[in-house]
């Protein structure tokens, strides 16, 4: 007997765990950390305490601070910005998770301040988990978010993948974004959700969707490292833009080059309320139709570059992407900056409204339906009663109105989700051949494609089963094709069919990439459009 | 080989997925497609085998895939006809809009044939395309494959060529098994032809779990079909008081909804309606709502039992679940407290009396609590209600003297004025009514039997089991040959293995076999 005694085996996996153990420690750490601070203010109540709002901000710096050393580590290897990189997306991940778990104590201490306010005794205090923050699309953001921020930290644990969080971290970040824009007011718990479903559905719906979050990552580096040309890329962002462009605003940016932002209502107790007039913002309508134009050059010079290796038309494309970029900029800039300035909003309205008097039928329409009225009912009051009614609401209400960025939070994210995705295509293209050579080699990334692919599909799964079981308990049907069902079930067959591609030819990478994209883009879908464009029992979150 | 059996023969090669890779690396084991090779005799046969060809091939599958998801997207983007405000929906639409998608039926797009025809033909696709598959899969779990020769060995996913200075093939062979257990992979020593080969693997059924998967898809259309041939819906409006033994149907055709009554094996009488409120004092809109409570009593022929159905927990009877699905927004009050004052002596008393309930007086007057109105008026000479809002409220009661004489009186939530002619003494008595307890006019309950739930639930149940075992495990399998060398100094041994999935963590796995081998366990720094 030689060798191997001397080397015992367990000796020997005894340090392989060690080692492998070493490497999930940035998780552990950040999930640890959150729970030490949800007890803490478990502990010490809200008063004087850092609030969820203020822990979500802090997640938000952290993981653009720790893309940006991401990508510089990609550019310009070195271990230091590789390790600033994972330990402030560890922090982002803690602050993320922390902000959700105060999120939890905060709304309890709310629903006991409400009960006491009714002359109810504790031991009406509702349980637990009815108060558990997956009530609306902020409390599903902020899991969204911490589901791919804690992907991202899970697959670092392998050096060669720490670079994902490039990709994964500032998109985590325009859901943190997106978070911010629709505020994080409680809402009351619609009661029919109230059902311990909930925070397994919803705990399923968000770390899925993290997942299949970073398999879009991977898939748009994959094509990368696969040599997909920037151009091409540039051109379907760019054709994501303009759709962007072209639908916010009620498709008023490229039909009559304005930009209308939405207006809330102060109401008596201090709350607000949407209303469905929109508030012309200077400059912000011609500065996007401008940055509109630019993207459409850009794709007919990098559609000629592509066809016709015309090497002029690439570089005016790269020019023309680059300016559409300081405009988009330029064009969110302006919004936000009046959004936040603009006070007088009823005298513009009134200007707005006595040029264009269709607004007046269309919030008279929306009064009548405030009211009650069916369709067919409304269609039979005159057009004259309408718009008096709308003026009578306006009369007494006009001064009421305000701007904000709360009141439009999809359009804000869209507008810089189309500037980010610019971004990086720009980024995409500086140093191309450098950045590829960084990249782990092809088929590690396709391993690791597939390897979220089929988590993301098995969780998708979960999702689908654990929403049919809900829905049956709670309202005596499984399944139901409902918007949101069915959005969930069409997404999770695109990743089936990711997932056969791959096994019946062979399809591996390129393919299979596309499949991984298409499948993150109706996950989206299903999580914004369905919730702001289409009708269904899901309109809420 | 013998397990592919002919079956395999009517379906072309390609279409196989490249299921095992060493059929390629060994000996030639596929065996040229009959039917294909005889292309130029068109027979009935001939057909029917490309028809089969077509229907189990996983490509085929991926397309109906795609198409199911087409399909679905239209059913998103075009409301149906059951959703709440399709009404609007359709009085807006263009009337070609209405005829174009009314003929492709669109608007019920998840009801249309052909869309069951979809189903059933996916369904049919997955049956057969596993069925086609399964003999290779099965392959992996019976008939291993021990030994593995230098080629095949190298072009594995993984492999490589340790050199030692052992003396013996038995101690080699055992060197290696012990390190093949360390890293979790179970051994198997075999010899042959003066070699020896160890093969170790780990996780052979994650082979046999798609085939687990698409049982449980099965089931879970199995449980769908049968809630579309066999279940029973229907919804019930209850008041207190109120006894039914049917429910009413909603079928929905285009902006038209038809009321069509079930019967029931069962009487259902209502009992109390509750609704608990947020803020006492506000509206009795869901957004103000905690919980709904239905209480009912069921009689059928073996009895009369109690029940409670409110939100979220429904109640089973018989097959049937009762839900509380809705309620009809008029304002009522479930109890009235009311201030009787004696016009004799001025002297006042207070009672409370619930919805259809009654109170009796020290004296032997009975009052009953007979109608509640939010926003009293007078309309048409009767008492009647303004709005649904609690504007006026005010309840109807009538009075029993003791002597047996009835009378109707009124009490208001509101002070009256004192000369107006509903506030007049009645039956010796001035009412007002002091408080109340919201409720609706009436809840709607939704009544489902459904048989195919079962299956639905077993199947999903499974569905995630399965995906859990196919997709968080795999099968990695490691052939080694142990070869003495040429200068008689120890042995080589030759290592290559696969995996179906996971290959980083299998990439790790074969690092540390080959550490443990040599004897020098991997680092982290070497960690792929």
């Amino acid at each position: 007997m030689s060798e191997v005694l001397k080397q015992p085996a367990e000796f020997a996996a005894g340090v392989e765990f060690k080692k492998s153990w070493l490497g999930y420690v940035p998780a552990m750490l950040a999930v640890g950390g959150s729970i030490l601070i949800v007890l803490l203010r478990w502990r010490m109540g809200g008063a004087g305490f850092i609030s969820d709002g203020a822990l979500m901000m802090l997640a938000l710096a952290c993981y653009l601070t720790a893309a940006t050393f991401y990508l510089m580590n990609l550019y310009a290897p070195s271990e230091m910005a590789q390790k600033v990189g994972l330990w402030t997306a560890t922090a982002g991940v803690f602050f993320n998770l922390s902000s959700w778990g105060v999120r939890w104590l905060a709304a309890h201490d709310r629903e006991l301040a409400i009960l006491q306010r009714n002359g109810y005794g504790p031991e009406q205090m509702p349980w637990f988990f009815r108060y558990i923050p997956f009530a609306n699309l902020y409390d599903l953001s902020l899991a969204f978010a911490f589901g791919a921020g804690i992907t991202t930290l899970l697959i670092a644990h392998r050096k060669n993948f720490r670079f994902l969080g490039a990709i994964s971290l500032p998109l985590a970040s325009l859901i943190l974004l997106l978070a911010r824009f629709i505020g994080n007011e409680f809402v009351d718990l619609p009661p029919i959700l109230d059902s311990y479903w909930r925070p397994i559905h919803v705990g399923v719906a968000s770390l899925s969707y993290g997942v299949a979050l970073v398999c879009f990552a991977i898939a748009v580096i994959y094509l990368l490292k696969d040599g997909i040309k920037t151009e091409a890329m540039a051109i379907w962002s760019s054709i994501f833009s303009i759709a962007v462009l072209a639908t916010v605003s009620r498709f008023s940016v490229f039909t009559s080059f304005a930009y209308g932002a939405s207006t809330f209502m102060q109401t008596p107790s201090g709350g607000r309320r949407p209303i469905p007039l929109r508030v012309e913002i200077p400059m912000v309508g011609p500065v996007l139709v401008l940055s509109g134009l630019l993207l459409l050059a850009v794709i007919i010079l990098f559609w000629t570059y592509l066809s016709k290796r015309s090497e002029q038309a690439r570089v005016w494309g790269h020019r023309l992407l680059k300016l559409s970029l300081v405009a988009q900029a330029s064009a969110i800039a302006l919004l936000v900056s009046q959004i936040k300035t603009i006070k007088d909003v009823w005298p513009r309205l009134q200007e707005q409204l006595a040029q264009d008097p269709v607004g007046y039928q269309r919030l008279g329409q929306w009064i009548a339906e405030q009211q009650g009225l069916k369709p067919a009912e409304i269609a039979q009051v005159p057009v004259e009663r309408l718009e008096m009614a709308a003026r009578d609401f306006l009369q007494a209400n006009g001064p009421k109105l305000f701007l904000s960025t709360n009141a439009n939070p999809v359009e804000l994210s869209a507008l810089i989700t189309a500037f980010a995705a610019t971004l990086f295509v720009i980024l995409f293209s500086f140093r191309t051949e450098k950045l590829i050579a960084a990249l782990p080699s092809k088929e590690k990334l396709d391993s690791l494609m597939y390897k979220t692919g089929s988590v993301a599909f098995a969780g998708l799964a979960m999702l689908l089963i654990t929403g049919a079981v809900w829905a049956n308990e709670s309202w005596g049907r499984y399944w139901g094709w409902d918007s949101k069902e069915t959005g969930a079930l069409v997404a999770w067959l695109t990743y089936a069919a990711f997932l056969h591609t791959r096994i019946s030819r062979g399809w591996k990478g390129r393919s299979s990439a596309y499949f991984a994209i298409i499948g993150f883009l109706l996950v989206i879908f299903t999580y914004l459009g369905v919730s702001y464009l289409l009708p269904g029992l899901h309109s809420y979150a | 080989m013998r397990h592919c059996f002919c079956r395999i023969h009517l379906f072309p090669r390609y279409i196989r997925m490249s299921a095992i890779e060493e059929t390629k690396n060994e000996t030639a084991i596929a065996t040229p497609p009959v039917a294909v090779s005889k292309k130029d005799a068109v027979t009935p046969s001939l057909i029917l085998s490309k028809f089969l060809a077509l229907l189990s091939s996983v490509r085929f599958g991926v397309v109906l895939l795609i198409i199911v998801v087409a399909l679905s997207m239209i059913g998103m983007l075009i409301m149906q006809q059951n959703v709440d405000g399709f009404d609007k929906y359709y009085a807006e639409l263009q009337p070609s809009q209405k005829l174009l998608y009314g003929s492709l039926g669109f608007f019920d797009i998840y009801h249309a044939w052909y869309f069951n025809l979809l189903l059933l033909v996916l369904s049919l696709n997955i049956v057969l395309a596993s069925i086609d598959r399964f003999p290779t899969a099965w392959r992996f779990i019976r008939h291993k494959k021990l030994e593995a020769g230098h080629r095949f060995l190298e072009s594995q996913q993984q492999h490589a060529k340790v050199q030692l200075e052992t003396k013996t093939s038995t101690e080699l062979s055992e060197r290696v098994s012990r390190a093949f257990r360390a890293v979790g992979l179970r051994p198997t020593v075999t010899e042959k032809d003066g070699r020896v080969y160890v093969f170790g693997e780990r996780g052979a059924w994650n082979r046999l779990g798609a085939y687990a998967v698409h049982v449980a898809l099965l089931t879970i259309f199995l449980g769908g079909f049968m809630t579309a041939q066999f279940s029973e819906e229907g919804q019930m409006m209850l008041t207190p008081g109120l006894s039914t033994n049917q429910m009413t149907n909603l079928q929905f055709n285009l902006d038209e909804v038809k009321r069509v009554p079930v019967g029931l094996p069962f009487t259902v009488i209502c009992t109390d309606i509750q609704q608990k409120l947020i803020h006492k004092d506000g509206s009795i809109m869901a957004n103000n709502t905690i919980d709904w409570l239905t209480r009912i009593q069921i009689t059928d022929e073996t009895g009369t039992r109690e029940g409670l159905v409110h939100l979220n927990n429904p109640l089973d009877y018989r097959g049937y679940r009762f839900f509380q699905a809705s309620f009809i927004a008029q304002g009522s009050a479930r109890t009235i407290t009311l201030r009787l004052t004696k016009e004799a002596d001025g002297s006042t008393q207070e009672l409370s009396v619930g919805r259809n309930g009654s109170a009796q007086l020290a004296d032997g007057t009975r009052i009953d609590f007979l109608e509640f109105f939010p926003d009293f008026r007078i309309i048409n000479g009767k008492p009647g209600t303004e709005s649904d809002e609690y504007n006026n409220p005010a309840a109807v009661l009538k009075l029993t003297t003791p002597e047996g004489k009835q009378l109707q009186a009124f009490a208001f939530a509101a002070e009256l004025p004192s000369g107006a002619p509903v506030s007049a003494a009645v039956g010796g008595y001035k009412f007002r009514m002091v408080d109340f307890e919201k409720v609706p006019y009436a809840h709607v309950l939704s009544i489902q039997k459904d048989p195919g739930k079962w299956p639905f639930y077993a199947g999903g149940t499974l569905l995630i089991l399965t995906l859990c075992g196919v997709f968080f495990f795999s099968h990695q399998r490691v052939w080694s040959l142990l070869e003495e060398r040429a200068d008689g100094k120890g042995f080589d041994v030759v290592l290559g293995g696969n995996t179906n999935r996971n290959k980083l963590g299998f990439e790790d796995r074969f690092k540390r076999l080959v550490g443990e081998i040599k004897g020098q366990p991997v680092a982290e720094g070497e960690q792929s």
